[in-house]
């Protein structure tokens, strides 16, 4: 018997597990809308939460392999604390940094969320921002921002002096149209989710434009408001086509590889929260043999990451979860 | 006939675009009165014609909107404020007082936030097809308890209120417009229309409620329901409940009620005529003659002299999410997304009018009964806090145009000015003298220089304040 393969297939994701689930602190998540992941694999999870429940603005510290580890922050404006929490990233020492676009700010914790510092100032001038979306820093510490209502992405030192800016209003090359996520690869490039445009904009480091990838639909290669984008150690561009519910991969040259669609199976968190409530262990049953892709499938995922060890993790933010899968070059049944 | 200046008459303008829409800035009201009133209305009634608000925008920056899982009034409020589509998003809270269904029983945010959104798409279209959907949507399904309903042990509780308060009332012209009988026919016929197994709250969201018709479970029998019989079901019962001049006067007096003047307690149409019986009738009309279409009736209201005339202005009460909604059109806050949005939706609540949370399925008490001791200050706290605000970008246009006045306003003109250009409204001639009088303490309004300016501005926004809490301002 034959087989056919059509399309690129040298590498195929399976899921692997699911991590969260919706709380409003502690061992769940509410309304996350980023998260970053350290070297030791524990994952900081940026949870906006919603005005009725300020309480749920924080950043939850869960491992990968769904331990809860702590939280940090609070909603308010003082500092350290967090009104409209956008992206969060790591350095290569371990510190967060925080984006606030309703305070235009970059809040910066150790490892541990102990306050450092912030900084950030509203306004278009050069070192101004309105309201700061995504941040990538580089392994020399240069920290790309995507400054949404300004149309631009610029870069900072740690400690927030300004160190160049690319981008304009629009929708021609090198353009922005309220860009959102940002995402470098292991050789400096800078990928960013022009999310109003419907597509994935690259440069070089200093802000070359050199390609663009999609347009608006929701085809393959299209996107619908991609608001994520991040690049593995292979080269692959992972998208968070949200409006679109899935993540779309794409190979170097920006070629469409897959989608991932979402697989979930109960976490162990989940499962934890179920027992002790028989009522909805019977509701879900009668409800997952109705309709099993409900429970299994992204709901607007908004944010993509690799973990440079071949896991694609992908936050699920409706569902109050983190799906993770595997890449593998070989040949890998799904489990 | 029409007066040809009316057709870019300011005040007329202001009061379409106060009853049809949520009010307006004194900018938006004059470059609609030069558009005309007849270009304008036509614009309003044909909501797919005009840009859709930027939802986009609204998912990225609460994202929580995409499942709510509190009640997502908020939302509503940000649309009542933004929607450029003012008249679509009017109606959907015309629908949502009359159908009404609440938080209270429901207790599920999403399913109110999808039931608001039905009417916001459906409810200027056929009364029919809203019906419909109305009849087979979840979350009304299981505040009028159907789920409930099977074909050997009936609840008549839906069946009851769909016609009774959903699309005939109970009687018109001092008649009965149907009889108990009637009501368990109906309620027979709603049998098996019923709701699939949902997802729980927990460990990752409810999923949304779908409509889910059981053959096993519909009464099947032979009914008779107003006069009509056969083996009917939902659907034909809807057809005959449609076809009713009961249903006509029904909905063109709830149509007159909200827009045009404040009819008696639904309760109470029995023996009560309409207030116009004329223009009812008129509507009445449009309903058949068009198929059901619910816009063709608003077209024979709004072109109306009943609607357009002096008498019409300022007799309806504001409702509390009018007066929250149309201070803030008038004052341009919140005209993009920002934090407080929340606080700004309770307003409403702390008014009486908990929205997608009626106190029953009957509604809210309206009209007059709006107003109490305690809501009274909770309106006029929150107009007169909003309208001294020169901060705000509604506020300084306002004062920018009272200084275009002239270089010195006397105390008469400055408090006529105020109330030009808060409503075009007038008060009545005690309430005009007093305003007069604080005006007087201060003479004359003078702007030029940076003190004169400040100065200016102080006394404006508290002459803004002082029409706020008249009772004029009170309605609409």
């Amino acid at each position: 018997m034959s087989t056919h393969f059509f399309g690129l297939n040298q590498r195929s994701y399976n899921y692997s597990h699911s991590l969260g689930r919706l709380e409003m602190s502690g061992t769940g998540f509410r309304s996350p809308v980023d998260f970053a992941i350290d070297a030791e694999g524990v994952a900081y999870v940026l949870n906006r939460s919603y005005e009725k429940r300020p309480d749920g603005v924080h950043v939850t510290m869960m491992s990968l392999e769904e331990e809860y580890i702590s939280e940090f922050s609070s909603y308010g404006e003082a500092q350290g604390q967090l009104v409209w929490p956008t992206s969060i990233a790591l350095d290569s020492q371990g510190n967060v940094y925080v984006s606030d676009e309703w305070l235009n700010r970059i809040t910066i914790f150790d490892k541990d969320g102990e306050l450092l510092g912030s900084w950030g100032k509203f306004g278009s001038g050069d070192g101004e921002l309105d309201r700061p979306a995504g941040i990538a820093i580089s392994a020399d510490g240069v920290l790309f921002i995507t400054d949404s209502r300004n149309h631009r992405v610029q870069q900072f030192s740690a400690d927030g002096r300004f160190m160049g800016k690319f981008g304009s209003f629009g929708d021609g090359p090198g353009q922005f149209n309220l860009p959102w996520g940002i995402g470098l690869d292991r050789d400096g490039r800078v990928f960013v989710a022009d999310w109003r445009n419907d597509r994935i904009q690259q440069f070089t480091a200093d802000g070359q434009w050199q390609a663009s990838f999609g347009q608006p639909g929701s085809g393959v290669g299209q996107f619908n408001r991609p608001n994520s984008v991040c690049v593995d150690e292979d080269g692959d561009i992972y998208v968070a086509d949200c409006f679109n519910n899935r993540v779309q991969v794409l190979d170097p040259e920006g070629r469409f590889v897959t989608a991932l669609l979402g697989d979930h199976r109960m976490s162990r968190l989940g499962k934890e929260k179920l027992t002790a409530n028989p009522d909805m262990i019977r509701q879900r049953a009668l409800a997952y043999a109705n309709n099993p892709d409900y429970e299994q499938r992204f709901d607007h995922p908004n944010a993509v990451k690799s973990d440079g060890h071949g896991r694609v993790c992908v936050l699920d933010p409706v569902r109050g979860r983190i799906q993770v899968y595997t890449k593998t070059n070989e040949p890998g049944l799904a489990q | 006939m029409n007066k040809p200046a009316a057709e870019h008459d300011v005040a007329l303008m202001a009061h379409l675009l106060r009853r049809a829409c949520f009010g307006a800035s004194r900018d938006e009201i004059e470059a609609k009165a030069a558009q005309g009133y007849g270009p304008t209305l036509e614009e309003l009634l044909d909501p797919l014609g005009q840009p859709e608000i930027e939802e986009d925008l609204m998912f990225r920056l609460h994202p929580f909107w995409y499942q709510s899982p509190a009640l997502p009034s908020h939302e509503w409020v940000h649309r009542m404020i933004n929607s450029p589509r003012q008249l679509q998003e009017k109606m959907s809270l015309f629908w949502h007082m009359v159908f009404c269904a609440g938080y209270s029983k429901i207790d599920v945010g999403q399913e109110l936030g999808y039931m608001i959104a039905m009417f916001r798409e459906h409810g200027m279209g056929s009364f029919r097809d809203l019906l419909y959907r109305l009849c087979t949507n979840p979350g009304m399904l299981y505040y009028l308890d159907n789920n409930e309903s099977h074909k050997d042990t009936l609840n008549e509780n839906f069946g009851r209120e769909l016609l009774e308060l959903f699309s005939m009332g109970v009687g018109m012209d001092e008649e009965f417009n149907y009889t108990e009988d009637d009501v368990k026919a109906c309620a027979r016929a709603f049998t098996g229309w019923n709701i699939a197994p949902a997802y729980p709250p927990f460990p990752h969201g409810r999923s949304r409620w779908e409509f889910r018709f059981d053959p096993a479970d519909h009464d099947d029998g032979e009914k008779t329901f107003l006069g009509e019989t056969g083996r009917w079901n939902g659907d034909d019962v809807l057809d005959i409940i449609c076809k009713q001049p009961a249903t006509a006067r029904f909905i063109a007096r709830h149509l007159y009620s909200f827009f045009v003047a404040d009819e008696p307690p639904v309760p109470a149409w029995r023996l009560t005529a309409p207030l116009d019986l004329q223009l009812v009738q008129a509507m009445e009309q449009a309903y058949f003659d068009s198929g059901y279409d619910i816009t063709a009736m608003l077209r024979v209201l709004f072109t109306s002299e009943s609607f357009k005339s002096d008498a019409a202005r300022f007799v309806k009460v504001k409702s509390p999410a009018e007066m929250v909604v149309g201070t803030l059109r008038l004052v341009g806050d919140h005209r993009e997304i920002k934090p407080g949005l929340y606080e700004i939706s309770q307003k409403s609540t702390y008014m009486g009018m908990d929205l997608m949370n009626p106190p029953t399925v009957e509604g809210w008490h309206t009209g007059r009964e709006w107003i109490d001791s305690g809501t009274l200050v909770e309106r006029i706290n929150y107009a007169s806090e909003l309208l001294g605000n020169a901060d705000l970008p509604g506020v300084r246009s306002l004062v920018h145009r009272l200084k275009s006045r002239g270089p010195a306003l006397s105390p008469e003109v400055f408090v006529d000015g105020c109330l030009d250009l808060i409503g075009p409204m007038t008060v009545d001639a005690e309430t005009r003298l007093e305003l007069i009088s604080h005006a007087r303490r201060g003479g004359h309004l003078r702007h030029g220089s940076k003190s004169e300016d400040a100065e200016f501005t102080r006394r404006a926004g508290e002459m803004f304040q002082m029409i706020a809490s008249t009772p004029e301002f009170q309605f609409e």
